[in-house]
């Protein structure tokens, strides 16, 4: 089922902010919103939640130090035991280095992935949306039209306050 | 703006009841208190001298979240004064700390003659002095530029000022390692460590930040900041100290791998001392505090931007960088177990009350924030 999209663009980062905010305050459902840069606070205005990456690469670090570890210590001092300078043939500190390397490649390759993987990004995709200027000098806030009580003069005439300079209707596109 | 009399005297009975331990314990155990004092006067003007690298950095990086919390970290800065002045009165117990001053040491020990070139009392006198000069010069200059600011809201000045950070960075690099070497490393004169720098550096700039929390959440808790520190700074502060937690761990860990493969006499002398009785069980506190512990509780965004966690997780550091300091410097003067008792306090109860009344004054000798820094605007809204 494809819904109407309402979408105004603005000019100024703070507006953007501003309406942001004004248009969740309504009870609107935003359903995203397109700047030509990071715009600080968006996030919370937009009511977005915490992001939880930093749990993937937590877990992946752990995983890749884990696995690492035990790698080193299976092959040195089990599977081909060799003496090294007469250490023990499982020498922890000397292998504390590469767990470290590996620990950091699994955390920064699998947050990638994982972020890649969640957010369906991968050669080949269809651009989500095209929204003029948005890459370039454009904000644009992108609302669903949810139900008949969508008020499209209301709607516009809160944004034009946030010195909104274009509105337009579309139909959602199937993703 | 004015701190109550009341904080300022309470700042200077702390320093007198330290200097009281302090002189007792020079009439009683004179080289135990000297090395006390090593420890407490280094740790001072770590301080100072982190502080002022905290400002050149952003300065240099033309970075703008410092800027509405800047005095506190410029009022720091004075430390690299009272430090500076403390090291060298240090040099009345250079026979007390160093093998290497007693000419009989050195008639018996080819090693020590060899060093002699560098390690002898006029030159090390000299270099003490040379470094303290130039480290409060460059703080000097820093701090002056910022505070002019306020008066004539010249933007030339924060130019002017970008280029005597990038001086003391400088500055401070080629200097800095020499000094760690000449104060802390001549105390066990036949071990040599070419990283014992970076070690100290990272040791050293990780406390100031965390120091610079302390007082900035505790200014904001009674009031003083408040409408200009967001959490947003207390989590730049925060990500600083978890890093530079972690980098010292690195540091640590770099010294003591590459001695434990190589496996040099001259060398692993230094750790042998350090994991042999007490000391080893010491070493474990040294790496709980510095990183063990910062690095677990600072992990969650959550807890940089939260000013209770914070505040507690800089005074574990702060009493970590104090057992780093005694792990580098004590076990030349107590071989076989760490001892503990008043002789310890004194001087760090002294540095303390130093620290927070030197501070303290600097603060109000300006205003709370760089109130024409062309940066300040967008240090006020600013997002981490």
């Amino acid at each position: 089922m494809s819904r109407r999209l309402f979408i105004a663009h603005f000019e100024d980062e703070r507006d953007i902010v501003e309406a942001t905010k004004a248009v969740r305050a309504e009870g609107h459902e935003i359903r995203d919103v397109y700047t030509p840069f990071a715009v600080h606070g968006l996030d919370k205005a937009m009511g977005l939640k915490p992001s939880r990456l930093p749990l993937v690469c937590l877990i992946f670090g752990l995983l890749g130090a884990t696995a690492k570890l035990w790698f080193q210590v299976w092959t040195s001092a089990f599977n081909w035991p060799v003496n090294i300078g007469g250490k023990p043939l499982a020498s922890i500190p000397a292998f504390v280095p590469v767990t470290f390397e590996i620990t950091v490649l699994f955390a920064g390759l699998g947050t990638v992935g994982a972020f890649l993987l969640i957010s369906r990004l991968r050669p080949g995709r269809k651009p989500a949306a095209s929204y003029e200027r948005a890459t370039n000098d454009r904000f644009v806030l992108v609302i669903v039209e949810r139900d008949a009580a969508f008020d499209l003069e209301r709607t516009t005439a809160l944004c034009r306050r946030f010195h909104c300079v274009r509105v337009e209707e579309r139909l959602e596109e199937e993703p | 703006m004015e701190f109550p009399q009341r904080t300022l005297r309470a700042f200077v009975l702390l320093s007198a009841a330290g200097a009281a331990i302090v002189v007792a314990g020079l009439l009683l155990e004179p080289q135990r208190m000297w090395a006390n004092l090593l420890l407490a006067g280094y740790y001072v003007v770590g301080i100072g001298l982190a502080a002022g690298l905290l400002i050149a950095l952003t300065y240099i990086s033309n970075a703008g979240w410092l800027t509405a919390i800047r005095r506190v970290p410029e009022a720091m800065a004075s430390n690299v004064y009272v430090g500076g002045l403390w090291m060298i009165l240090l040099l009345l117990g250079v026979h007390s700390l160093y093998e290497w001053s007693h000419a009989e040491a050195v008639a018996s020990d080819t090693l020590l003659q060899k060093k002699e070139f560098w390690l002898n009392i006029p030159f090390f006198s000299a270099r003490t002095a040379f470094y303290v000069v130039l480290w409060s010069f460059c703080t000097f200059l820093l701090v002056r530029t910022s505070r002019n600011q306020d008066i004539s809201g010249d933007v030339e000045l924060t130019l002017r000022n970008r280029r005597n950070a990038a001086i003391f960075t400088v500055v401070f690099t080629l200097t800095f390692w020499i000094a760690s070497m000449d104060w802390i490393m001549s105390l066990e004169p036949h071990w040599y460590s070419t990283i014992f720098g970076i070690y100290n550096f990272s040791g050293m700039f990780m406390t100031g930040v965390a120091a610079v929390a302390i007082a900035v959440i505790l200014l904001r808790r009674r009031g003083y900041l408040k409408e200009f520190v967001r959490d947003d700074h207390l989590h730049d502060l925060g990500k600083l100290i978890f890093a530079f937690s972690t980098f010292w761990m690195y540091i640590w860990f770099s010294q003591y791998l590459l001695i434990w493969y190589a496996n040099i006499p001259e060398e692993t002398v230094y750790f042998i001392k350090r994991e042999s009785a007490g000391w080893g069980t010491f070493t474990i506190l040294v790496l709980l505090f510095n990183w063990v512990i910062p690095f677990i509780v600072l992990m969650p965004r959550g807890a940089k931007r939260n000013e209770g966690i914070l505040l507690r997780v800089s005074i574990v550091i702060l009493v970590g960088h104090w057992i780093d300091l005694f792990w580098m410097i004590f076990p030349a003067f107590m071989p076989g177990n760490p001892q503990f008792n008043i002789w310890e306090i004194g001087p760090m109860v002294l540095a303390a009350g130093l620290v927070c009344y030197v501070t303290s004054r600097s603060l109000s000798k300006a205003s709370f924030i760089p109130t024409r820094d062309p940066m300040l605007v967008e240090s006020l809204g600013y997002h981490s």
